[in-house]
């Protein structure tokens, strides 16, 4: 079984989720047997706004440990992490990074900001 | 910025409804108290598709000039997409909840160097407002390949041949190509005029479309010079 660690950088409890990649897809959206995809299965809010297409940076996370058990960026992932705020050598994109290894041990962290280029308001 | 998980949910009402093919649609959607949308050229809304067994995010492209209400959508229906077929269910006066915009496949000004938009069928929708924003300003040469399967699915055709007519420094180029066509043909084109066609390597192309021929285009583009933050590409 893989592990995956969850650290909230707004201060939600964190959590921990015990995963058979094997099993994966375990819901629709991001790559199948991604951190959003993971996620997502085990009820755990990480935003996707273009529905994991790799199309924005909201599922942006910041990998602490276990890296190397995930899948290599691609250059269309790493185009998109150029534009995401407080981006670190660790960055990825959760609709993008497979967990590859059966025995991973994963802590991601969530970024309590995201990008979004206009203001969300609505004009008067 | 905005923090993770807050986003505002906002509400918008259809306001009319365009077929432009029987698998092509534009929904105009109004904000409440007549508010207008601000968003940059080419950005998407993220839309609350309500299913009787679970609530799904979907991304839909901002289609209508900036200044414009109601905003615009456009889409079409794809095999096994339940996202567009819940939106052809909509009608007159339904309420969307959405979040954002969105997006980062975007034209910020008005462009200083030669742009070429290279784009397929509905990927058209990103890219309308951002020639509409150019052409309201002194801008650098710019060409439109749009690609579809029929003279149906050249929407805003009459709007970019308008353009055209009365701007020497914007070029139309609709083409109408069997579906398995099309990227091989934007290929060649792109080959044939930007890659071995001449050295200038200092245009910036706007690529947008589904499927592994965007990357395809991307790295032809890419490969042959151009500078990588001057090949922008969105692939669905």
């Amino acid at each position: 079984m893989a592990k995956l660690r969850v650290i909230f950088e707004n201060g939600d409890p964190e959590r921990i989720i015990e995963f058979d990649p094997a099993k994966a897809p375990f819901h629709h959206d991001g790559r199948p047997g991604s951190i959003l995809d993971i996620l997502l299965g085990h009820k755990i809010h990480l935003e996707h706004a273009c529905g994991g297409n790799c199309a924005c940076t909201t599922c942006h996370i910041i990998v602490k440990q276990g890296g190397k058990t995930l899948s290599e960026a691609t250059e269309q992932e790493e185009d998109m992490l150029d534009k995401a705020p407080g981006l670190t050598p660790s960055s990825r994109l959760g609709c993008q990074a497979v967990v590859e290894d059966p025995d991973a041990e994963i802590t991601v962290v969530i970024p309590r900001y995201t990008i979004n280029l206009a203001n969300e308001s609505a004009e008067e | 910025m905005t923090q993770t998980g807050s986003r505002p949910t906002r509400a918008a009402i259809v306001d009319r409804i365009v077929d432009h093919a029987a698998d092509t649609r534009s929904l105009f959607l109004s904000l409440p108290d007549n508010a207008k949308l601000r968003f940059v050229p080419g950005q998407f809304i993220s839309i609350a598709i309500k299913l009787p067994d679970e609530t799904r995010t979907r991304p839909y492209t901002i289609a209508s000039p900036s200044a414009e209400m109601p905003f615009e959508i456009c889409f079409n229906r794809v095999p096994g997409g339940r996202g567009a077929e819940w939106l052809f269910e909509r009608k007159l006066g339904d309420m969307i909840e959405f979040t954002g915009p969105y997006g980062t496949f975007t034209m910020d000004s008005t462009p200083e160097a030669e742009t070429i938009f290279l784009v397929e069928e509905t990927a058209i929708a990103p890219v309308r407002p951002m020639i509409h924003r150019a052409m309201g300003a002194v801008h650098a040469a710019m060409m439109l390949l749009h690609a579809a399967s029929s003279q149906q699915h050249l929407i805003y055709r009459a709007e970019f041949e308008s353009f055209a007519a009365r701007d020497r420094n914007f070029r139309f180029e609709p083409m109408v190509l069997q579906p398995s066509d099309i990227y091989p043909r934007l290929l060649a084109e792109a080959e044939r005029r930007w890659v071995t066609g001449d050295s200038d390597r200092s245009r910036q192309f706007y690529l947008c479309g589904v499927g592994k021929g965007v990357i395809a285009l991307r790295d032809l583009l890419r490969g042959a010079g151009y500078e990588r933050r001057s090949v922008h590409y969105e692939q669905w």
